[in-house]
């Protein structure tokens, strides 16, 4: 398939910078979300790649050969929008013939690669309903069709997920990344939604004000964020200032020895809520044991997020809610070493 | 469709008394004026202070075959049929035109920004607040000097003025629930400019184009004073035609009929559009 390159991106829209520089090497057949909050310049990224909009400097390369310049017809690439963009007055079934019908294709080649489609988006018995007819995930399935008929070498997708319920959701997902493992199609999608990102990516670049912030594996991503800003965007909780001194974090509330690479000096540490356990009696023979008292108890269900003020800070400790806690209740709370990140860049 | 139904028949349970009376009085109100048209155009005589015509055309039977106005109004002698030709004719041409003219700029209008774009949006509306008479004089002068009084070409012109103003705004409007997605897909899938025109942005419009087309022509064929002073008597339309007959003061019945046949084009356009300005046009899936 195809592999991606930005080499250097820039783009400009007057005085406004959108996007300042961006390098990305997307490999051939990878699924890869684009995150940021919104007006970080993702969405740019991804209409640049598309071809609909063209960079100020820097390249955009499919398989090394530059395309900065091939207009959008002829660049041969996919896309999905946020709302589908299904053509109102055509049917399902000219929906998804309408990229071979512009291009020509032969007639009986064009109902052959239909009949194929439909049957892998499951919708044959849509085929003749029009758009306003469809629920929202029949009509991104249509969107998908229409976009995969044309055999484009890059997938864009623009917040794949974010206009279906719950439920549907997990279904589009599964079928997003098994249809994409199938035809093994270099996939780029944007999102503002760290889960999304999470759920569906193979990498995850994440982008701050037109600049990549970070580009890694969702794990990676989350156990272990670049700077406090990844850190705080991918949902982490507890980020204290720390002296960090030979594997050993001296906080607000005690010290803590950690396994994590780190420079001496004043660092940040991370703390992930899921990763501290919550015990009523103090234990021993454990390492990293600090005291605290409950302040605050969210119930989600499924989990329990406690705030326990420990020393001058909040620590949020979340757990399943096999037990329930009360407001007020002094706890130990523990961490194991190779669970605590130390974030070497601080902004 | 079903559903709409009900929630129609629902909602005239629900009327009240006073709701009743008034939609009674709104339709009054509209197709009161046509009542005495009708009975006038079939009236032989009919003279104040009758309420009802007080001879029939009906028993006049021997002296004319049909109603005596309309007898008149389709003899040759009362220009109706040239009139009515002219009338279809540059409504028509105005239309067109008007809508070669105005969907770029509506475009533009609606999806681009640049320098001066409110006082030109303000300046578009002008022709709809200097008066007819004042345009129509000045225009006058100027197309007798140019030679285009007096022609079609002078008169479609002058149609335009006040035709323009009204489909920019109904275009603009249109453009701007268009989003640019539907043309930026289009353009992904590999179509051409021309293709996305005619596949995507035109179908996507036309609920708008043939509501501003309507529009345009309605107003085209009902212009009067514009057109008197530039038709110079050679070119006759309907409501030229029709000031010719009542500018004496009397409607008598052959005026009565020709008002009526007026209104025939219109009412036949009103009819045919109806469903494409309806939305659900879309989900019937017109044109494909």
């Amino acid at each position: 398939m195809t592999a991606v390159h930005l080499k250097g991106v820039r783009k400009d829209y007057g005085n406004f910078t959108a996007i300042s520089h961006i390098d990305l090497d997307i490999a051939s057949g990878e699924l890869v979300a684009l995150l940021g909050p919104s007006g970080c310049g993702k969405t740019t990224t991804l209409r640049m790649i598309a071809g609909l909009e063209i960079p100020t400097s820097g390249q955009i390369c499919f398989d090394g050969k530059d395309v900065s310049e091939v207009p959008v017809q002829n660049r041969n690439v996919g896309m999905v929008f946020q709302r589908y963009a299904l053509f109102p007055h055509m049917s399902v079934e000219k929906n998804i013939l309408f990229g071979l019908k512009v291009r020509g294709t032969d007639k009986a080649e064009a109902e052959d690669r239909l009949e194929q489609i439909l049957d892998v988006v499951q919708l044959q018995q849509f085929r003749h309903r029009f758009p306003a007819q469809l629920s929202g995930g029949q009509m991104q399935r249509v969107a998908i069709a229409r976009t995969l008929i044309t055999n484009p070498s890059v997938l864009m997708m623009d917040e794949p997920l974010a206009n279906l319920d719950t439920k549907l959701r997990g279904e589009m997902r599964r079928f997003i990344r098994n249809l994409q493992q199938r035809l093994g199609i270099t996939t780029i999608f944007v999102t503002h939604d760290q889960i999304e990102a999470m759920e569906l990516a193979d990498r995850v670049a994440v982008i701050f004000n037109g600049n990549l912030a970070q580009f890694d594996e969702p794990d990676t991503l989350y156990k272990h964020p670049k700077s406090v800003e990844v850190a705080d965007f991918m949902g982490a909780t507890n980020v204290f200032a720390a002296q960090i001194n030979d594997k050993t974090a001296t906080l607000d509330f005690g010290a803590l020895t950690f396994d994590a690479p780190s420079q001496n000096g004043t660092r940040s540490v991370m703390l992930r809520s899921e990763a501290i356990d919550l015990h009523l009696d103090e234990p021993t023979d454990v390492q990293n044991v600090f005291r605290g008292t409950i302040a605050t108890r969210d119930f989600f269900g499924a989990n329990i997020t406690y705030g326990v003020t420990c020393g001058h800070e909040t620590v949020q400790v979340t757990e399943q809610s096999r037990r329930v806690i009360d407001v007020g209740q002094d706890v130990w709370l523990t961490i194991p070493p190779e669970r605590i990140w130390v974030i070497q860049k601080n902004d | 469709m079903a559903r709409r139904n009900a929630n129609a028949t629902a909602l005239s349970e629900r009327l009240s008394p006073f709701q009743k009376v008034y939609l009674w009085l709104v339709a009054g109100f509209i197709l009161g004026p046509f009542i005495p048209l009708i009975i006038q155009s079939f009236a032989f005589r009919w003279a104040w202070p009758d309420l009802l015509p007080s001879t029939w055309w009906l028993e006049q039977r021997e002296k004319s075959v049909l109603p005596l106005s309309w007898d008149y109004v389709i003899s040759p002698y009362s220009q109706v049929w040239e009139a009515t030709l002219n009338t279809v004719f540059i409504g028509c041409a105005v239309t067109v035109i008007c809508l070669i003219i105005c969907l770029p700029a509506a475009r533009v209008l609606a999806r681009e920004s640049f320098r001066g774009k409110p006082a030109f949006e303000f300046f578009l509306s002008m022709p709809l607040i200097v008066p007819e008479a004042a345009i129509g004089i000045a225009l006058l002068m100027i197309f007798i000097q140019i030679g285009l009084a007096g022609t079609y070409t002078g008169i479609i012109i002058v149609h335009l003025i006040p035709t323009i103003p009204y489909m920019i705004r109904m275009l603009t409007a249109v453009y701007q629930g268009l989003g640019r997605d539907f043309e930026e897909q289009a353009m992904i899938l590999g179509a051409s400019r021309w293709q996305i025109l005619r596949m995507v942005t035109l179908p996507m419009l036309l609920p708008g184009v043939v509501a501003g087309a309507l529009f345009t022509f309605l107003v085209s064929t009902n212009i009067f004073l514009l057109t008197f002073f530039m038709g110079q008597g050679k070119i006759i339309t309907l409501p030229t035609l029709l000031f010719s007959k009542i500018a004496g003061g009397t409607l008598d019945a052959s005026a009565a009929g020709i008002t009526l046949v007026v209104t025939v084009p219109g009412i036949i356009l009103l009819v045919v559009t109806e469903r494409f300005i309806k939305e659900e046009a879309f989900g019937k899936g017109f044109g494909n």
